[in-house]
C-alpha cells in the first residue's frame, strides 16, 4: 500500500532536498530529479497492475484540518483512472527529467530547474490521486505556480516575466470557479471527500440553489465551476490566451505542460466526477459547447501560425478541447484515451522541437535528415493524433449522443465535430512535416513525398486497426470508475459505423487538402481572394482574444484603481472628509478652548513659575552677593537664573511636551504606589 | 500537563520585555543595547513557546490566569491569562519581535537605545492587550501601544513621518475614545465590574446594547482597520522604518480583530448578530476596495498597507460569519497575515536599506544580483495571496466556507479579492524580482547577508509549515473558539443575510 504514496512522494522530496542540497550539488541536480521521477514512474507502472489485478486501493496520509463539521483528510486514492493517468504523468515527466539533463545543460538556474519540474510533477501525481477535492484544488494551484516559475525561468526576459504572469492570472480567475466549486460542494454535501461526493450527487438532484436571484441546480452549478477551473488550466476558449505565452518556458517545460501535468488537469478533473457531471444534463451541454468551440477554435488558428511553437501550442488547445467535448457528451473513456494517447504525443513533438530548435540554434543544420526511424515515428505520431478524436465517432457514443439530444444539437455536433476533425487533420500533417522533414535551403521538404502516401494511409489504417482492440480492452479497464451517461454497459468493442467512416473520410481529405497545398509553391497573399485574406489575418491573430481580454478586463480594472486612488481615496477620504470635514471641524470647535486653555492655564503657569525662580534666584544672589559668600555659591545662584530664563526663552510647544512626560510620569507613579499600598 | 512552572511563566512572560527595556536603557554601548533587546525578545519566545506547550487545548476558558488587586475601589484588578485567540497572538507577537530587533540591527544608527526599548515597550503592552482580563488593563495597554509606534514614526520615520504620525495619533486616538465609551458602558450595565468574563455573564439592558456595540466596532473597526476608517495606515505603514511596520502590520492590527472576538462577540451577540450584514458587506468592501488600491500603488510599502487593508477584510468577514469555521480562519488568518505581511515588510525594508527608495519602478531584475532575495520574496509574495500550500491558504479557505453559511454571492465577490491580490503581488514580484535591472544601482545590489537571512527564514519556515500542517494552530483554538460560537452563534444564526 504505502510504496504507492510514493509516487507523488518522490518527486516532491527531490524538490524538498534540491534546494537544501546547496550549491555543490549545482550541475549534479539531474542525479536527484532523475531517479525520483524514475522511481515514481516505476510505481506507477506496477500501481496500474496492481490495480488491474486487484482492485482499487485507498491510503490515507494524514489529517489536514478538524474545524467544525469541515475535515479534511489527505489521502492517495488510487483506482483504474487514477493509475492509467500516473503512467502518463510520471513517464512523460520522466523522459522530460532525462531530456532536461542534456538540454539544460550549463544553465545558472540547473538546481531550481529541477526542483520546479519535480514539484510540477509532484503536484500533477498528487492531484490524480488526491481523494480530496480540497486537496485536487490546492495541487491545481500549486502547478499554477509552478508554471509561473518555470515560464520565468530564464527571467532576465521581460517577455518571460510577463508570460508568467499572464498566465497565472489567467489562471487565478478561472480558479475563483474551482474554488467557489469546492465550497460550494462542502456547502452542498458537507464533505469534501470526492467519493462521498459522488455518492450523494444523486440524492442532490433536485436541490437548487438561488443566486443573485437565479435558480439553479446545486450539481448543475458545481459542474459548472469545475468546468471554470478547467477552462482556465487546460486553456479552453475564451481563457486560452496563457498557454501560447507558456512557450516562452524552456522546451522540456512546454512538453511537461503540454503532455503531462497542467493542461491535463481539466480533463481529468471532469473525468474524475464524471458521476456528478453526468448528473447536471444542462452544465453538460455547456462543456461541450465549449470544448466544440475550443477544438475548432484551436485547429484554425494553428493552421495559420507559422512558429512551430506556437502552432504546437494551438494544436494543444485544440485537442484538449476534443477531450472537453468528450466530457461534455458523456464520451468520458475516450476523453481518457484521447488524454492519455495525447500526452505522449505532445511530448515527442515538443522533445523534438527542442532538437530541432537547438540544433537550429548552434549551426547543426537540419541533424535529422535521414534519420528513417525519425519517419517511422512521425508517421506513428500522426496516426495517435488522428485516431484519438475519431473514436467519438464511434458506434456506442454515436447512439449515446443521437440518445440524448434534439435535432438542431446533434446537425450541430455534426457540423462542429466534422471541422474540428478536418482541420485537426491538417495542421497535423503541417506539425509533423515541418518537425521532420529534412531542411534543405530552397527544396521542398518530402517527409511525405507522392510516392509514399499509399504507404502512409496504409499504415494510418493498420494503427487504426491495432487500436482497436487496445481501445476495446481500455474501456473495460476504465468502465467501473467513469461515469457512463445513459449507457447501461461501458462502450464496448468500437462500432464500426457509418459516422466513424464518414469522420475518417474528413480526416483524410482534411490531410489530402494540407498535403497538396504544401506540394503547392505558396500563393502570394496579396494574390488571395479578399475574404480569405481577411480570415487568415483573424485567425493569424487568434480572433484578437488576447487583445479583448486587454481592453475590456485589464486595462478597465487598472484605470478603476488608478481612479480609486486619485478620487476616492486621495480628493474624497483625504481631502474632503478629513482635512475639510472632521479636522477643520474639531480645530474650529476646539480652537477657543485650546487657546484658553494651553496658553492661559498652561503656559501662563510657566511663565509665573519662571518669574517666581528668577526672583528667589535675583534674592539670593542678592544675599549671596552681600554677604560676600564664596564664589562657589555665585555660580548656583548664576545657574539658576540662567535655568530660569532658558526656561522662560524656550519654545512653549517643548516645554508642553516635556510638562506632559512630567505628568504621565507622576500618574505612573502614583497608579504604582497605590497597587503597592492597596496590593 | 500543566506544571508549577508552566503555571508561572505568564508574568514573567509579560516582565520580560519591560526588565528588556531597563537593560536597554542602562547598556553603556549601542551594541550592548542591541544584543540585551535580542536577548530579552528571544526569552519571551521561549517563555511563549513553552506556554503554548502547556497550554491545554481542550480547555475553552482562560489558563495560566493570574490576578492580583489593582484598584479595588475601582473594581480594577491586574487579571491576565490566556485563551486560544490570546494564545496565538501572543505567540505571534513574540515571533515578530526578536525579527523586528534583528532587522534594525544596523540599519537604525541614531538613538539606538530608544528605538530598542520603544520596540520592547510595544512588545510588552501588545502581550498585556492579549493577556489582560481586565477591561481597564486592556484599555490602558491599547492605550499605551500608541506611544512606541508614534515615536518610532516621527523619529526614525521615511521623509513624511510627522504628518504621517501626526494621523497616526488622531485616528487612534478618536478610535480609543470611542473605545473607552463603550467600555465604561459595559462597566456600568455590567454592574460596575471591569472583569471581562463576568461582563460576558452579566445581562445588558437592549437599548444600551446599541449604542455600546456601535462605540467598540467603530474603536476596533479603527484600529484593524475597515475602510473607510485605514486611510491612517498606508501613511503610517510605508513612513514607518521596518520595524514599526512589522509591528504594525504584524500584530497591532490584529489588536482589532482580537477586540471583536473579545468584547463583541461574546459579551453582545444579539446585536453583533443584528449589525453583522453591515460588517460583512463592509469587509467585501474593504477586500474588493484594499485590492484595487493596491494595484495602483507605485510604493512597495503602500502596496503592502493596502494589501493588509484587503486581508484585513477576511478577517472581519470570517469573524461575523458567527460560525467555527469562519471564526478560525479569521483568527488563522491574523496570525498568518501576521507573519507574512511582516515578512514582506522585513523584506521590502532589506531594500529600502540598500537603496533608500521605495518605488517599485526603481527595482527590477533583482533575481540576478539578489538569488536568495528572490526566493524569499516569492515565497511571501505568493504566501500574501493565499496560494494553496502556503499558511494563508488555509485562513482564507475556512473563512469562505463560514462565508458560504450566509451568503454564497459574498464568496464569490471575496474571492474577486484574492484573484486581485493574485494580480498585484505577481506584478510586484514581475517588476522588482524578474525582467531586467530597472537602473544601474538595482543592477549592483548586495544580496542577503547572513543576519538577514535569519530574519526571513524563521517566517518562511512557518509560512510553508503551517500551509501543510496547520493542526497545531488549529487545535489550540478550536475549544475557545466553540465557546465563542455556541454563546453568538445560536443567537446570530436567526439575524445573518439569507443566500
Amino acid at each position: 500500500m504505502l510504496p504507492y504514496a510514493l509516487i507523488p512522494g518522490l518527486p516532491l522530496a527531490a524538490f524538498l532536498f534540491l534546494p537544501l542540497a546547496g550549491r555543490s550539488i549545482g550541475d549534479r541536480s539531474h542525479l536527484v530529479g532523475i531517479p525520483a521521477v524514475g522511481g515514481s514512474f516505476v510505481l506507477s507502472v506496477a500501481g496500474l497492475f496492481q490495480i488491474a489485478g486487484h482492485g482499487p486501493l485507498e491510503i490515507p496520509v494524514y489529517e489536514l484540518l478538524q474545524v467544525g463539521s469541515l475535515r479534511i483528510v489527505v489521502g492517495l486514492w488510487l483506482d483504474q483512472l487514477a493509475a492509467v493517468v500516473l503512467v502518463l504523468v510520471t513517464g512523460v515527466s520522466f523522459i522530460v527529467h532525462v531530456y532536461s539533463a542534456r538540454y539544460m545543460i550549463g544553465d545558472p538556474r540547473y538546481r531550481r530547474f529541477f526542483a520546479l519540474i519535480g514539484l510540477f510533477t509532484g503536484a500533477m501525481a498528487l492531484l490524480v490521486l488526491s481523494n480530496n477535492l480540497l486537496v485536487t484544488y490546492m495541487c491545481w494551484e500549486l502547478m499554477g505556480i509552478c508554471s509561473y516559475l518555470l515560464i520565468s525561468h530564464w527571467a532576465g526576459r521581460v517577455a518571460a516575466a510577463r508570460a508568467a504572469t499572464k498566465s497565472f492570472l489567467v489562471n487565478a480567475v478561472a480558479d475563483v470557479g474551482l474554488g467557489f466549486g469546492v465550497v460550494l460542494a462542502f456547502a452542498t454535501y458537507g464533505t469534501l471527500d470526492i467519493r462521498e461526493i459522488l455518492a450523494q450527487a444523486a440524492s442532490m438532484s433536485g436541490e437548487t440553489i438561488s443566486l443573485l436571484g437565479v435558480e439553479i441546480g446545486r450539481n448543475t452549478l458545481i459542474t459548472l465551476c469545475l468546468l471554470s477551473g478547467a477552462m482556465g488550466k487546460s486553456a479552453q476558449f475564451p481563457l486560452h490566451v496563457w498557454l501560447p505565452y507558456a512557450m516562452e518556458a524552456p522546451t522540456p517545460v512546454s512538453a511537461l505542460i503540454h503532455a503531462a501535468t497542467m493542461v491535463n488537469a481539466g480533463p481529468f478533473l471532469l473525468i474524475r466526477l464524471s458521476p456528478l457531471v453526468m448528473l447536471a444534463p444542462s452544465a453538460m451541454v455547456a462543456i461541450a459547447v465549449v470544448g466544440a468551440a475550443t477544438a475548432l477554435y484551436g485547429a484554425l488558428v494553428s493552421l495559420t501560425q507559422s512558429d512551430i511553437k506556437r502552432l504546437l501550442a494551438y494544436s494543444t488547445i485544440s485537442q484538449i478541447g476534443f477531450m472537453v467535448f468528450a466530457c461534455g457528451v458523456g464520451a468520458f473513456t475516450a476523453a481518457v484515451f484521447h488524454l492519455v494517447a495525447h500526452g505522449f504525443l505532445k511530448g515527442f513533438l515538443f522533445l523534438s522541437t527542442g532538437n530541432s530548435l537547438w540544433q537550429a540554434s548552434h549551426g547543426h543544420g537540419t541533424a535529422m535528415d535521414g534519420e528513417s526511424g525519425s519517419r517511422r515515428l512521425a508517421v506513428g505520431a500522426l496516426v495517435l493524433a488522428c485516431i484519438p478524436p475519431l473514436l467519438l465517432f464511434t458506434g456506442p457514443y454515436e447512439r449515446l449522443w443521437t440518445a440524448q439530444h434534439t435535432e438542431g444539437a446533434r446537425a450541430a455536433f455534426w457540423v462542429i465535430a466534422l471541422l474540428a476533425v478536418f482541420t485537426t487533420a491538417s495542421y497535423t500533417y503541417r506539425a509533423v512535416q515541418r518537425l521532420f522533414s529534412p531542411r534543405v535551403a530552397g527544396a521542398a521538404p518530402k517527409l511525405f513525398a507522392a510516392n509514399k502516401l499509399p504507404v502512409v494511409a496504409l499504415m494510418t489504417l493498420g494503427g487504426a486497426a491495432l487500436m482497436l482492440p487496445l481501445w476495446s480492452r481500455f474501456t473495460e479497464f476504465l468502465g467501473p470508475v467513469v461515469g457512463q451517461g445513459g449507457l447501461s454497459a461501458p462502450p464496448r468493442a468500437a462500432g464500426i459505423s457509418t459516422g466513424l467512416g464518414v469522420a475518417l473520410a474528413t480526416a483524410l481529405a482534411g490531410w489530402l487538402l494540407a498535403h497538396v497545398r504544401h506540394r503547392r509553391p505558396v500563393a502570394k497573399p496579396l494574390q488571395q481572394r479578399p475574404w480569405v485574406m481577411r480570415l487568415y489575418v483573424l485567425f493569424l491573430n487568434q480572433l484578437y482574444i488576447d487583445e479583448l481580454h486587454r481592453a475590456c478586463v485589464v486595462r478597465p480594472l487598472l484605470r478603476m484603481a488608478v481612479w480609486l486612488r486619485h478620487y476616492v481615496e486621495a480628493i474624497f477620504l483625504e481631502q474632503v472628509l478629513l482635512r475639510a470635514g472632521a479636522v477643520r471641524l474639531t480645530l474650529r470647535l476646539s480652537g477657543g478652548m485650546r487657546r484658553r486653555l494651553e496658553e492661559a492655564v498652561i503656559e501662563g503657569t510657566i511663565q509665573r513659575l519662571a518669574s517666581l525662580a528668577i526672583g528667589i534666584s535675583a534674592w539670593q544672589f542678592r544675599i549671596i552677593d552681600l554677604r560676600g559668600v564664596d564664589s562657589a555659591g555665585q555660580r548656583a545662584a548664576f545657574a539658576a537664573v540662567a535655568s530660569a530664563r532658558a526656561l522662560q526663552r524656550r519654545e512653549p510647544r517643548t516645554v508642553r511636551s516635556n510638562l506632559l512626560i512630567a505628568v504621565c510620569g507622576l500618574v505612573l507613579v502614583i497608579g504604582l504606589a497605590y497597587w503597592w499600598i492597596a496590593g | 500537563m500543566p506544571s508549577f512552572v508552566s503555571e508561572n511563566l505568564l508574568v514573567p512572560l509579560i516582565a520580560v520585555p519591560f526588565l528588556g527595556i531597563l537593560a536597554v536603557v542602562l547598556a553603556r554601548r549601542d551594541q550592548w543595547a542591541r544584543y540585551w533587546a535580542m536577548a530579552s525578545s528571544l526569552v519571551s519566545l521561549a517563555l511563549s513557546l513553552a506556554l503554548w506547550q502547556a497550554f491545554d487545548p481542550a480547555v475553552s476558558g482562560m489558563q495560566f490566569v493570574r490576578r492580583a488587586a489593582w484598584m479595588p475601589t475601582f473594581n480594577v484588578e491586574f487579571a491576565v491569562g490566556l485563551d486560544g485567540l490570546s494564545m496565538l497572538l501572543v505567540l505571534l507577537t513574540t515571533i515578530l519581535t526578536p525579527l523586528s530587533v534583528l532587522a534594525s540591527w544596523s540599519s537604525i544608527t541614531t538613538k539606538v537605545k530608544a528605538y530598542l526599548s520603544l520596540i520592547l515597550l510595544a512588545e510588552g503592552s501588545m502581550l498585556l492587550v492579549f493577556a489582560a482580563m481586565d477591561a481597564f488593563l486592556f484599555f490602558m495597554l491599547w492605550e499605551v501601544t500608541m506611544v512606541p509606534m508614534y515615536f518610532m514614526i516621527v523619529i526614525w520615520g521615511g521623509p513624511k513621518r510627522i504628518a504621517a504620525g501626526l494621523k497616526f495619533v488622531l485616528y487612534s486616538l478618536t478610535g480609543s475614545l470611542l473605545l473607552l465609551v463603550g467600555l465604561l458602558g459595559l462597566h456600568m450595565q455590567a454592574g460596575g465590574t471591569f472583569d471581562i468574563q463576568a461582563m460576558a455573564a452579566a445581562t445588558i439592558e437592549e437599548g444600551a446594547q446599541h449604542w455600546i456595540f456601535l462605540a467598540l466596532v467603530l474603536g476596533f473597526a479603527i484600529k484593524l482597520p475597515m475602510v473607510p476608517f485605514h486611510s491612517w495606515l498606508p501613511d503610517a505603514h510605508s513612513e514607518a522604518p521596518t520595524a514599526g511596520s512589522v509591528i504594525l502590520a504584524g500584530i497591532l492590527l490584529k489588536m482589532g480583530g482580537y477586540g471583536f472576538l473579545r468584547f463583541c462577540l461574546p459579551i453582545l451577540p444579539e446585536v453583533s448578530a443584528i449589525y453583522s450584514k453591515y460588517i460583512l458587506w463592509a469587509s467585501i468592501v474593504a477586500i474588493l476596495y484594499g485590492g484595487c488600491l493596491a494595484l495602483a500603488q507605485s510604493d512597495l510599502k503602500k502596496l503592502i498597507a493596502y494589501s493588509s487593508i484587503s486581508h484585513m477584510g477576511f478577517v472581519t468577514l470570517g469573524i461575523f460569519a458567527f460560525n467555527e469555521e469562519g471564526i478560525q480562519g479569521s483568527i488563522l488568518q491574523m496570525f498568518t497575515h501576521g507573519v507574512t505581511t511582516g515578512a514582506l515588510f522585513l523584506a521590502a525594508g532589506l531594500l529600502y536599506d540598500r537603496t533608500h527608495d521605495r518605488q517599485i519602478a526603481s527595482y527590477g531584475g533583482l533575481h540576478r544580483p539578489m538569488p536568495r532575495f528572490a526566493v524569499f520574496f516569492c515565497i511571501f509574495c505568493v504566501a500574501s495571496f493565499g496560494l494553496p500550500g502556503t499558511a494563508n491558504f488555509v485562513g482564507e479557505f475556512l473563512v469562505l466556507v463560514g462565508t458560504s453559511y450566509g451568503s454564497l454571492l459574498m464568496v464569490v465577490l471575496s474571492m474577486g479579492g484574492i484573484v486581485l491580490a493574485a494580480g498585484y503581488m505577481l506584478w510586484t514580484f514581475q517588476r522588482v524580482v524578474l525582467g531586467r535591472p530597472g537602473n544601474s544601482i538595482a543592477a549592483s545590489l548586495p544580496d542577503m547577508t547572513r543576519r538577514e537571512i535569519a530574519t526571513l527564514l524563521p517566517l518562511a519556515v512557518i509560512v510553508l509549515v503551517v500551509g501543510v500542517f496547520p493542526a497545531p494552530l488549529v487545535e489550540t483554538m478550536t475549544a475557545t473558539v466553540a465557546q465563542i460560537v455556541e454563546r453568538a452563534g445560536n443567537v446570530a444564526l436567526l439575524a445573518v443575510p439569507g443566500g
